[in-house]
């Protein structure tokens, strides 16, 4: 029996100054950031050096930035529609994939991998600790039109001259999958692993077969894992855009993070990249709040 | 006799289809090969292409893509295009290696304060910035990027883009490392060592210092690991916040010359070293790690590598 | 050693709606060995927090030697506490976890390691000063922890179920030390548990806690011999209770006449002036079971014997009356054959002297003993036999 809550409340004090910095920081780093970006979306162009003229007051928030981008997205010269729904399609298939491939490989690592399984560990959390410029340098070595793998697909007879860094959508959605996969594998492994194995074991003892086992026990089981990883992996690629830039460069394979970032570099149009910003912000929030709301609640449970 | 016999047969017989019905088939603790070999085949797809490109940045000709033979030549040997001996390459590894260090020095601290502080007040304004502190992890960096582009430049313009533009925001993406790490070890190891610490004379002060935080420090090594390694790492926040190439960092000056600029092994040679610095950087942390922790460890040793991974 | 005099007035500590300790006032004497014994929740802890410092009380004084230390905090008290989990700091080794305290007393060096030395040898671990303490069992473990309050010299030790986390033989050798080391300094022991068996052996005198209060207040063998009410009657040991009916009070010198069922019987202990429904109880080593006879004496009744469970050194004889009542007995195993096996009609003896008459507490047997046994494991040591 540990209660130490009335003791707490006399320093509170303590607590508080030891927060201090970390919450002033945020503050200021954080939030306040955002609201500038408000303030930019809100706000007006200086005609004359084509600079952002933010407005503070939301009062006096003006649409205009609102409207361009509205027209870029849905007007006749669309620019920003076909970006953003090839980011949907991208992030889906990419995040699938994760997840069809790093399930098995965590369920593997966490439970029959008995003895050898701080081996498995170290090469799993292994690219975790490369950066992801390299992960991407290595396959724009080998994807190279005179590379390794078209010489390995002449090898075998197919075809080994394509050019797949020149904008194909497959180089940037293997390139996602690649990028993302080792947070996922470890998100998995990191649930997987505190699964209960007598929970399975019982299942098999009362009768069900290995694959009635598996389909109605080891899923459900597994459904936080899959959750979590969904969200490790889903909500930061909606915002990627390196990757594109990196293996394809192209504007056929633009996501709606390259749109942002060419909006914002663009004298005059910084606001309507502050718009676009502020949607992608807006679309992602709902399952941020629930990711946020989710681990919160967890953290507090365990407290 | 020969009857019983054919009695027995017969019975026997006839229990088998019985038997073989309830039969499993195969033997259910055979070996998963199949994950085993999926798994094996995801390693190597991991980690092979970056050994290749490891091996390019020995390359001795400019191709990254045709092996012309071992050389040193973008590492040091070069007098134009190595590392050494080129003035941007050269910044860039040691901007690294500042930001990086910065940028622990200051987040560490303050995100450990900020975990302890905030385990402890107990109010809603404590979980309200817990909960800014989580959205901090989970939203793309993209969009924090672009927001304290535009608070640099629009409203506290005092900070000019540049290096402490580059730590302040590293600082703010990074501490959600130390916050989230520290708060769960505090969490695990409760309260009954504080008390008693103050049982036995401390002060509240004291007993933080002397009992609470020897034992948070492996948790507070594994997130100044993690932070340092996020730091190297580091590219969207770290454009977004640059000014002049001079205060480029390796992982930017990749970027930005990938199509084009400066020629491929050298790229290959700056990713290398990066990654050098941070795997020395996860091996201190694994090595210290397992110093701390030997009063306390009774298992497989496996908690030191996702002690270090944050899990 | 001089101090140590604990007095708790009007103690009272209230968590949002609930109170978990009402209202309690005791006091204990220099150099007690004092325990306070009850369920989990009966506030006993809550009451042990509260001396050492970690809990405000909500209402009351705690004089400790005749200062009222309520509102101290835990470190500027002259108590020591020995935790439940022992609390060893896990990066430090043997010496310097017993020496954590000596710091704060201004001890100077070399007096510190001579006292640690001190320390450990009255604890038997001379010789572990190096060891660290994921080296060492979970006796090991509550040696040290009690190393390290003790060469702080208090004036009271708190102990908070320490000998909990231990297996059963490790724990009797240990109450046994425990007693013998609390002789040995003179240093008051306040002591908390949920077993009624490690109460009786180690105390000079306990309180029975219930729901926030003290139930009963006295040394072991008042507490056990002369339970106030059913509730301690069943907490401590076994009481084999029962309900019966008045039918005439005594005068002061005579016994009580009771109906049980359809049977007379007199008892001569307890609260012998009451009145209507009451509850009897009778220890299972006061009862006497024989074969079945016609010729009966005093205070005997009939019955048949359930079970026979065999304990080594005893058996125990469940017995269940013509009333319906199961009673608990025991016998001890001197080599002799029982005289009797399961199913057999025997008579049972209830010695008037060993009889007990309780107020009802207006709830049922069974109830009671749901209570008293909340969180307890089954008595299978007969340790009724004190």
């Amino acid at each position: 029996m540990g209660r130490s809550e009335t003791s707490d409340r006399r320093n509170r004090w303590l607590w508080i100054a030891l927060a201090a910095p970390g919450a002033i920081w945020l503050i200021i780093l954080f939030v306040v950031p955002f609201y500038v970006m408000l303030a930019v979306a809100g706000g007006g162009v200086n005609e004359f050096y084509q600079t952002v003229v933010p407005i503070w007051n939301p009062i006096h928030w003006s649409s205009f930035n609102f409207t361009a981008v509205w027209h870029d997205i849905v007007g006749t010269g669309s620019f920003i529609g076909p970006p953003a729904l090839r980011t949907l399609l991208y992030t889906v298939i990419a995040t699938a994939l994760s997840l069809a491939i790093s399930y098995p490989v965590a369920f593997f690592v966490a439970r029959y991998a008995g003895r050898r399984k701080t081996l498995f560990l170290v090469l799993l959390i292994a690219p975790f600790w490369v950066s992801y410029m390299m992960r991407m340098l290595a396959w724009i070595d080998l994807l190279q039109q005179n590379g390794f793998f078209n010489s390995a697909l002449s090898f075998v007879g197919l075809p080994g001259s394509t050019d797949w860094l020149g904008g194909k959508s497959v180089t940037v959605i293997l390139g996602l999958v690649y990028g993302y996969i080792p947070y996922v594998i470890l998100v998995l492994y990191a649930f997987l692993d505190r699964i209960d194995p007598s929970l399975l074991e019982a299942s098999r003892d009362l009768g069900l077969s290995k694959w009635r086992t598996f389909w109605h026990v080891t899923i459900p089981l597994s459904k936080p894992a899959l959750i979590a990883g969904t969200f490790i992996t889903a909500l930061p690629m909606l915002g990627d855009y390196f990757t594109n830039q990196l293996l394809s460069g192209a504007p056929g394979t633009t996501m709606i993070g390259n749109a942002i970032e060419g909006q914002l570099d663009s004298p005059g149009q910084t606001g309507q990249g502050a718009v676009l910003a502020l949607m992608l912000l807006v679309v992602l929030l709902i399952p941020m709040l629930y990711y946020v709301i989710s681990t919160a609640r967890a953290s507090r449970e365990m407290a | 006799m020969a009857s019983t016999v054919e009695k027995q047969v017969s019975g026997a017989s006839r229990a088998e289809p019985q038997a073989r019905r309830g039969r499993i088939r195969g033997n259910p603790w055979r070996r998963p090969w199949a994950m085993e070999g999926f798994t094996w085949l995801y390693i190597i797809w991991s980690i092979v292409p970056i050994g290749i490109a490891v091996l390019f940045s020995f390359n001795k000709g400019a191709s990254q893509a045709t092996w012309q033979g071992f050389s040193t030549k973008w590492y040091v040997g070069s007098q134009v295009t190595s590392v050494l001996h080129n003035p941007s390459l050269h910044h860039a590894v040691i901007q690294t290696l500042i930001l990086g260090a910065l940028t622990t020095l200051i987040c560490v601290p303050i995100g450990v304060g900020f975990a302890i502080g905030i385990d402890r007040w107990r109010a809603r304004t404590a979980n309200g910035l817990n909960f800014v502190m989580i959205f901090s992890f989970v939203i793309p960096e993209l969009l924090l990027a672009v927001a304290l582009f535009l608070l640099v430049t629009q409203a506290l313009t005092f900070i000019k883009l540049g290096t402490t533009a580059e730590v302040a925001g590293l600082v703010v993406w990074n501490l959600s490392w130390p916050a989230i790490i520290v708060r769960a070890r505090l969490v695990s190891i409760g309260r009954s060592y504080e008390e008693a610490a103050a049982d036995l004379g401390a002060s509240r002060m004291g007993a933080i210092r002397r009992v609470l935080l020897p034992m948070l420090m492996p948790a507070i090594f594994a997130s100044a690991v993690l932070v340092f390694a996020s730091t190297v790492d580091d590219f969207v926040i770290v454009e977004q916040l640059s000014s002049t190439a001079n205060t480029q960092p390796m992982s930017v000056l990749i970027y930005s010359n990938v199509h084009g600029g400066l020629s491929g092994p050298a790229l290959n040679a700056l990713a290398t070293i990066m990654l050098a610095i941070s795997l020395i950087a996860a091996l201190i942390g694994f090595v210290a790690y397992r110093w701390l922790t030997r009063g306390e460890r009774t298992g497989d040793g496996t908690e030191a590598l996702t002690g270090i991974a944050g899990i | 050693m001089s101090g140590g005099n604990v007095k708790l007035e009007s103690l009272t500590k209230r968590f949002d709606e609930v109170t978990a300790v009402d209202d309690i006032s005791v006091e204990i004497q220099e150099g007690e060995f004092f325990s306070l014994l009850g369920p989990s929740g009966c506030g006993k802890t809550t009451t042990l927090r509260m001396v050492a410092g970690f809990e405000p009380p909500t209402a009351g004084k705690i004089m400790l030697d005749g200062t009222d230390v309520a509102s101290w905090a835990p470190n500027r008290r002259n108590v020591n506490t020995v935790f439940q989990s022992y609390a060893l700091f896990p990066f430090l080794t043997v010496a310097e976890n017993v020496a954590f305290g000596l710091k704060y007393k201004s001890v100077p060096k070399s007096e510190t390691s001579t006292r640690v030395s001190e320390a450990l040898e009255m604890v038997q671990l001379s010789g572990y000063e190096k060891r660290r303490p994921n080296q060492l069992s979970g006796g090991q473990q509550q040696r040290v922890a009690l190393a390290r309050a003790l060469v702080l010299r208090p004036s009271v030790l708190l102990l908070d179920e320490p000998l909990g986390a231990l297996d059963a033989k490790l724990r009797r050798t240990l109450q046994v030390e425990l007693g013998v080391l609390q002789k040995q300094v003179g240093i008051t022991f306040l002591y908390v548990t949920h077993d009624q068996e490690e109460a009786l052996t180690m105390s000079d005198r306990l309180a029975v806690m219930n729901h926030g209060k003290i139930v009963q207040l006295g040394t072991p063998e008042e507490v056990y011999n002369e339970p106030a009410d059913a509730y301690v009657a069943d907490f401590l040991g076994v009481s084999n209770l029962m309900d019966a009916r008045v039918e005439q009070g005594s005068d002061g010198k005579g016994p009580c006449r009771l109906r049980l069922g359809d049977f007379t019987l007199h008892a001569q202990a307890g609260q012998l002036d009451a009145t209507g429904a009451v509850k009897l109880a009778i220890r299972p080593e006061r009862i006497h079971v024989n074969p079945y006879e016609e010729s009966v004496s005093a205070n005997c009744v009939p019955g048949m014997v359930e079970r026979l469970v065999f304990l080594g050194s005893i058996t125990h004889v469940y017995v269940r009356l013509a009333t319906g009542a199961a009673l608990q007995t025991l016998v001890r195993n001197d080599g002799a054959d029982l005289p009797y096996s399961q199913g057999t009609p025997v008579s049972i003896a209830l010695p008037a002297e060993a009889l007990r008459v309780l107020p009802d507490p207006g709830v049922s047997v069974a109830e009671i003993h749901d209570e008293t046994t909340g969180d307890q494991v089954l008595d299978l040591t007969g340790s009724g036999a004190g």
